[in-house]
């Protein structure tokens, strides 16, 4: 019966449970969905993980390869990122070149891992002007559920910290290159840039704040993705990123500050548990 | 609003010029110019589209963003993506249903700014091609150096030396936010403040709405 209703009246069920304070799905306006991680599920890759956040699911996996740094930039080592939306994660998207959505989740991932300055691009240089790391970081979406931001920062980040990057030694005189993939050093990672979306919706005269969307959630408010992805690092915002629907009032903006600090602890707690569980089985 | 009654002209921008009905063949036109930065849109709409894209409730809305030089990128596509989420916003598409509004945008000229210079151009076009609106909405920039201090609307060399630059844009109505892009990482009270001072410093992009579309009705002017 609920479905018939949902298909008849689309907007007037979802008022519905919002007017009651509860969400299609059966939570608070704030509540987040349950985080699921693994680090280092995919061993062809240098550095992997899955995430899990409800049912939106994203993996990643981390290539290392090795080049010349660029010459205006030469003790700088390169970071590339790349999000990728399969037919299989939704039935939005059409397999083929990527989508315009892809696309735009793509550019902020990549713009939210700069910004943070967790990653300096000088750790990754070799040597100078002649050898430098790049970190081929691919995260494709298996289950796209909404938030798909958050997801894509949290496995990616994840991985970078799990990475470890094999010795090389470069000869300047006779340019000759070896690898030692037996004795390997943590990439420094600094901080751990944490993205929490919003979904904004008008209902009746109040803007209300939904916190994780789902994309259904997403879909009624009127965004392709989210309204709002707030990005802390350290303490530090590294990304306000709000893309129009409904207007944006001061005490919902503070809410959503809050909400987004609380998840960037959450998050860095789920992060830590994991690695160290993981780490702990490895030296067993 | 602790900055609403300050002296607006503590918020100074670059001069903006603008013409509008400068293409002769679209709907609606305008170039802006915000000191050395330039953009010219053109919109057209509503028109018909393929069955495809049409929806049932409201119009269509396209955004196409030409940069000046290179091929078109994947950054070209989220500012696509940015600019026709704020459009959506403020255009009543559900008057135009099954048809579609087209917005184009070209680079002339980028000195800082371009992003909200494209927006508020994109605004003059839309008013220029007579798209009914919810209301009419305002890019500021504003950027954040080293030391902490604000700098409205900034130029090339003022970015350069930025920590951040925040791209604010607000409805004409109630001054609410509608859309905010960011670069750089930066301490929430920075955050707060600049989106104070671009708020209260919008006052002046629609002061300038106004004189624009005065200057060109001859009726209300």
């Amino acid at each position: 019966m609920a479905d018939i209703y949902k298909l008849i009246h689309p907007v007037k069920y979802f008022n519905d449970y919002l007017s009651r304070n509860i969400r299609p799905d059966g939570r608070g306006f704030q509540e987040q969905r349950n985080i699921k991680l693994n680090v280092n599920s995919i061993k062809a890759a240098d550095a992997s993980s899955v995430v899990k956040c409800g049912n939106t699911t994203v993996v990643c996996g981390i290539k290392l390869e090795l080049a010349t740094p660029k010459a205006e930039e030469p003790d700088m080592g390169f970071l590339v990122t790349n999000v990728e939306l399969p037919a299989l994660c939704s039935s939005k998207f059409r397999p083929g070149p990527p989508s315009d959505f892809a696309q735009v989740t793509s550019t902020l991932v990549s713009d939210i891992i700069v910004n943070s300055k967790c990653i300096d691009l000088k750790d990754l240089c070799i040597a100078h002007d002649k050898l430098a790391w790049v970190l081929y970081c691919d995260m494709v979406c298996i289950d796209n559920d909404g938030s798909l931001v958050d997801a894509c920062v949290m496995t990616l980040m994840a991985s970078l910290k799990t990475l470890t990057l094999p010795t090389v030694t470069y000869d300047a005189e006779t340019e000759e290159i070896s690898v030692d993939t037996s004795v390997r050093t943590k990439l420094k990672v600094h901080g751990l840039p944490v993205a929490s979306s919003f979904a904004l919706y008008k209902h009746l005269q109040s803007t209300i704040v939904l916190a994780d969307p789902s994309s259904y959630e997403e879909e009624m408010c009127g965004g392709i993705g989210a309204n709002l992805i707030l990005c802390y690092n350290k303490g530090f915002l590294c990304g306000s990123h709000k893309f129009g629907c409904c207007n944006l009032p001061k005490e919902c903006e503070e809410m959503a500050f809050k909400i987004a600090k609380e998840k960037t602890q959450l998050v860095e707690e789920v992060v830590d548990v994991c690695i160290k569980n993981y780490e702990l089985e490895q030296n067993k | 609003m602790e900055v609403e009654n300050t002296d607006l002209k503590d918020f100074k921008l670059r001069p903006m010029k603008c013409e509008c009905n400068f293409l002769s063949k679209s709907d609606g036109s305008a170039i802006l110019s915000q000191g050395q930065t330039v953009a010219l849109v053109s919109v057209n709409g509503p028109l018909d589209i393929k069955m495809t894209s049409q929806s049932i409730e409201k119009a269509t809305l396209e955004v196409l963003f030409t940069s000046k030089v290179g091929k078109p990128s994947v950054a070209d596509r989220y500012k696509e993506h940015v600019i026709r989420q704020t459009c959506e916003s403020a255009i009543l598409g559900s008057l135009y249903p099954r048809t579609g509004i087209t917005v184009t945008i070209q680079e002339l000229e980028d000195y800082g700014g371009f992003t909200v210079c494209s927006i508020n151009c994109a605004c003059l076009a839309l008013l220029n091609a007579g798209v009914a609106m919810r209301h009419t909405f305002a890019g500021v920039a504003c950027a954040v150096d080293e030391q902490g201090n604000i700098q409205l609307d900034p130029d090339a060399a003022q970015l350069e030396t930025a920590r951040a630059t925040m791209n604010f844009v607000f409805d004409s109505r109630e001054k609410r936010l509608i859309t905010s892009l960011t670069n750089g990482s930066f301490s929430e009270d920075a955050y707060k403040e600049a989106l104070e001072r671009c708020r209260s410093a919008s006052q002046l992009v629609f002061d300038f709405y106004k004189d624009i579309v005065s200057k060109y009705s001859y009726v209300i002017g």
